[in-house]
């Protein structure tokens, strides 16, 4: 025990965290020169084609030292605000983390964020200064940069260049010396948690565990706490990005995947304990907290017919994505769908991707909402995640809605920029300080509901990319808000419903239904387009009816060529929703995002 | 029974035309006709009579009416007494001779391929003729006795606007003819048009020519005003035919018969054809876009329960439903009402 190092990295999207995980498993021997690819540990398509990490992944590694062989399990973990669940997750089962900064940024929002989380879990922090190799690298700097806001002394810091290998080397000694073994009673009970867990289509739903106390082995019988079911463990491997290894036994402080061969991945949740079943731990380990979604969107199949398919998806989505939650919702327009709730605007782009990759369904989402807390006349108080199911106005007798802190990290240039927008999404500035003279750190309270829009991006924008954010939730406040319901043809698009500001409905109505007039394509009738509060109409733009729409050459008797175009036609026109008479292209739901 | 016969001869490619033509290989005229004869020879067993007849292309007035004759005699047996023949041809191929040989033939009807009577638009369109051609054509025609004489145009080119289509139809008006087919340009694939900007995406030219060519033409098709051409209201009322030629389509017993496109493989072997046998709901989907686009009309019976009560939705505002058949109120909407009544079906 006393050779084994769990550890993971944290870092800033786009620090150099995956490829810094490359080149330790390189170090080590773990994967054949020629079998090396790069980012081995994003093993999604989507995490190799956005370059970014959204499962953590684990690896167990082999290090010789002064004539000693250390096991090092190193746990890559997601570096998007959206997926700092999975970052707590990782952290859990590691003794020390890498805090990886990029040379040439310094410290950003997320870098902050994810301090925190590994503070909370007293793990030994080891400052990595990466991308060293860079011509804009200032290390000096970003150690200066790191102590200002975080007050974590640098002086030990490691420089590395990821991409070179160098400083690699010494990484792995600091590893060795700074992270302390895992500790824990070998003779004890077994004691293990279940840090993750997935869906494998020959294993079934495999654990991914670190063991605390006892040991885990072959053909023991063990308990799974939580639900209180016996499994026969049936296999137990290290993990490994090509090829786990088999073994017969995972020890104390090890982390290791134990085989049950089950089929149900609620057998095996993260956060629950395993042990034998027959001499049972007295105490579960204490789990983190589980992953709480807080942003809402409506998933539909474009072909209801499609539903049941959407549902046996999201099962299976949910074996390898414990964070997203779900439940059945029918809209009036788009017929019936879930109401799927997510972890952030990325998750759900992530999660509408797999399901459309990987299990071949078309879908719309609607626009991304937040939990409203509603307390009624009558004293009720209901929560929403559905837009339209807000009460009628008269029924309403406050709504309370969340509200966030997000931390930004800004050169200063940009300042005034960034507070100009962050006032104009309603935000109240908390803090701000210089971490280093060009270099703000402001912190705001601001409704989410502001933020889960195209925030982010549009932060960027005014900041030409450079400054970085991070949020967590803070709570509930009162606000001045109504529903603003946009009507096709006379009648109410649930799905289009969005809750504004009172001082806001007038503009965003008039915008929406300029932008859906640009959308919805002419039809066979004219379409009027309104925006309204309650049953008063705000705006109101009208789609004139087409005039025209036949191919003008039909003759030499070759009517299939023209039947085909026709049925090509039809098949575009599948891929739009109907709304009573109306046809609504699939942009019309993602309107409501597109304006400010 | 209706006969198409195509002849894939001519003298230049238009820069809009997709259909089979050579502007070489005239030599092959010969060998052309003869293959020709044998596929005629060949599909007329299944013909009792002939009801129409239509020579187009190409441009059948490349070939001398001479080529013609042993046509003729082959289907001279089958035509019925009032039967409707009519030839294509290009203004400058439209000679005295030419006009005066496939009269004496028994060709009736004469459609020529005008496409505009000014002469920037025939450059800008890759026509060999000017204007002035085109006028005196009409005349010939008129001259050697053709009494059914159609002009094909052609409209929303990028060079077009109001003025130019007003004056084409404004000498269109004023000539012999009783039948005007008027094309909305298409941009088809392998044409010298395609991936170029040659069309007028704003002006609804399609409103103006209706407007004017009512008085004297009457609109009986999305393209086709005047005195009803019987061969091509047989295909939009699916009666069947035979196609021969390279690249002609023929229809019968719910299957379409393709002739081959590539003219040296046709006159190797003209019989061999690629059929396509088209299901029922091909054919209603046909029977719908072709009546609606024509004033055929589409019989109601005809529509499955769904279709016909959303058929039933547009009466009034958009079809009329008259003697037990539906009929659009405007052609140019017939893809539209017919992706409607569709719906979800099929």
């Amino acid at each position: 025990m006393k050779n084994i190092r769990n550890f993971s990295i944290i870092a800033h999207i786009d620090h150099g965290k995956s490829t810094l995980a490359d080149r330790l498993i390189q170090e080590c021997g773990a994967v054949e020169e020629r079998k090396l690819g790069e980012q081995m540990l994003d093993t999604m398509d989507i995490e190799k084609e956005r370059g970014i990490t959204i499962k953590a992944q684990s690896v167990r590694l082999r290090y010789k030292k002064d004539g000693r062989e250390y096991v090092l399990n190193l746990i890559d973990t997601p570096g998007h605000v959206d997926f700092s669940y999975e970052v707590s997750r990782s952290l859990a089962s590691s003794e020390g983390a890498l805090l990886v900064v990029d040379a040439s940024q310094g410290v950003e929002a997320q870098t902050i964020a994810n301090v925190y989380i590994a503070l909370e879990n007293d793990l030994e922090l080891i400052p990595v200064i990466n991308k060293i190799d860079l011509p804009a690298a200032d290390p000096q700097r970003v150690k200066e940069d790191i102590e200002n806001s975080i007050g974590l002394d640098c002086s030990e810091a490691v420089e590395v260049s990821a991409k070179t290998g160098e400083g690699i080397k010494e990484l792995l000694e600091a590893i060795i010396e700074k992270i302390p073994p895992p500790q824990g009673d070998p003779k004890a009970p077994t004691k293990a948690l279940i840090y993750d867990s997935w869906f494998d289509s020959y294993l079934g739903a495999l654990a991914l565990v670190r063991v605390f106390d006892g040991e885990i082995r072959k053909g023991q019988e063990i308990l799974v706490m939580g639900t209180g079911k016996r499994h026969e463990v049936l296999d137990l491997m290290y993990p490994h990005p090509i090829k786990p290894q088999k073994s017969d036994k995972i020890s104390t402080g090890e982390i290791g995947i134990v085989v049950l061969g089950l089929k149900n991945i609620g057998d095996v949740q993260v956060g629950d304990t395993i042990t034998d079943a027959k001499n049972p731990t007295d105490e579960p380990i204490e789990g983190f907290e589980e992953a709480k979604p807080f942003v809402f969107a409506g998933l539909y199949p474009i072909d209801t017919d499609k539903f049941e398919d959407l549902r046996e998806a999201l099962d299976k989505l949910k074996l390898n994505d414990a964070a997203i939650s779900y439940e059945p919702e029918t809209s009036a327009a788009l017929g019936f769908g879930f109401r799927v709730g997510f972890l952030g605007l990325l998750h759900m782009e992530v999660v509408k991707e797999r399901l459309e990759r990987e299990f071949g369904l078309d879908l719309i989402a609607t626009a991304p909402t937040v939990t409203y807390r509603v307390r009624k006349s009558d004293g009720e108080e209901i929560e929403i995640q559905n837009p339209s199911e807000l009460p009628p106005p008269q029924e309403i007798d406050t709504i309370y809605e969340p509200y966030v802190k997000a931390t930004i990290i800004t050169p200063n240039e940009f300042l005034g920029n960034v507070i100009t927008l962050v006032n104009e999404k309603r935000g109240v500035q908390k803090r701000m300080d210089y971490i280093t003279e060009e270099r703000v750190l402001l912190e705001y309270e601001i409704p989410m509901n502001e933020i889960v829009m195209d925030f982010y991006d549009k932060l960027k924008t005014v900041t030409k990319g450079y400054a970085s954010f991070d949020y967590e939730p803070c709570g509930y406040k009162e606000g001045d808000l109504v529903k603003l319901d946009i009507r096709v043809a006379g009648e109410v698009v649930d799905a289009l419903s969005i809750i504004v500001p009172k001082t806001k409905a007038q503009s965003r109505g008039r915008e929406l239904v300029k932008k859906m007039k640009e959308i919805v394509p002419r039809q066979l009738f004219e379409v009027a387009i309104q925006a309204s509060i309650g049953n008063k109409i705000i705006a109101r733009e009208t789609v004139k009816a087409m005039g025209k729409n036949v191919t003008a050459k039909c003759y030499g008797g070759d009517i299939s060529r023209k039947r085909k175009l026709l049925e090509k036609q039809k098949a575009g026109k599948k891929r739009m929703k109907a709304i009573g008479k109306v046809q609504l292209p699939q942009e019309a739901f993602l309107t409501v995002l597109k304006i400010d | 029974m209706l006969l198409y016969i195509h002849i894939p001869f001519c003298d230049s490619k238009c820069h809009y035309c997709s259909f089979v033509s050579y502007t070489k290989n005239h030599d092959l005229k010969r060998a052309y006709f003869e293959a020709l004869t044998l596929q005629l020879e060949h599909e007329l067993q299944r013909a009792e009579s002939l009801k129409t007849v239509f020579i187009g292309g190409g441009t059948p007035s490349c070939a001398e009416w001479g080529y013609y004759e042993k046509i003729f005699d082959l289907i001279s047996p089958y035509l019925l007494p009032e039967a409707e023949i009519t030839a294509e041809a290009n203004p400058t191929g439209a000679t005295k001779e030419w006009l005066l040989g496939m009269r004496s033939l028994g060709v009736n009807r004469i459609s020529l391929g005008v496409q505009s009577f000014n002469d920037a638009k025939l450059k800008f369109l890759g026509r060999s003729h000017t204007s002035k051609e085109a006028l005196s054509a009409v005349y010939r025609a008129q001259e050697a006795g053709f009494e059914r004489i159609s002009c094909d145009i052609i409209y929303q080119c990028s060079i077009d606007n109001k003025r130019l289509i007003d004056e084409d139809l404004d000498i269109l008006l004023s000539l012999p003819i009783e039948h005007v087919s008027a094309y909305e340009l298409t941009i088809e694939e392998q044409t010298a048009f395609y991936g170029k900007e040659v069309k007028n995406s704003e002006e609804p030219f399609y409103l103006l020519i209706g407007e004017k060519l009512q008085d004297k033409f009457s609109q009986y098709e999305v393209s086709n005003y005047g005195r009803i051409c019987m061969h091509n209201l047989g295909y939009w009322m699916h009666e069947p035919y035979i196609g021969v030629g390279c690249g002609a389509v023929g229809f019968y017993d719910s299957r379409r018969f393709y002739s081959q496109r590539d003219l040296r493989a046709y006159i190797k072997d003209p019989l061999k054809t690629r059929i396509e046998t088209l299901s029922r709901s091909d054919l209603l989907i046909e029977k719908l876009f072709l009546g609606l686009r024509s004033v055929v009309g589409v019989e109601r019976e005809l529509l499955p329960l769904s279709m016909r009560e959303r058929a039933d939705d547009l009466v009034g505002e958009k079809l009329t439903l008259k003697n037990g058949r539906y009929y659009a109120k405007n052609l140019f909407l017939a893809d539209e009402l017919a992706l409607y009544i569709l719906g979800e079906t099929l």
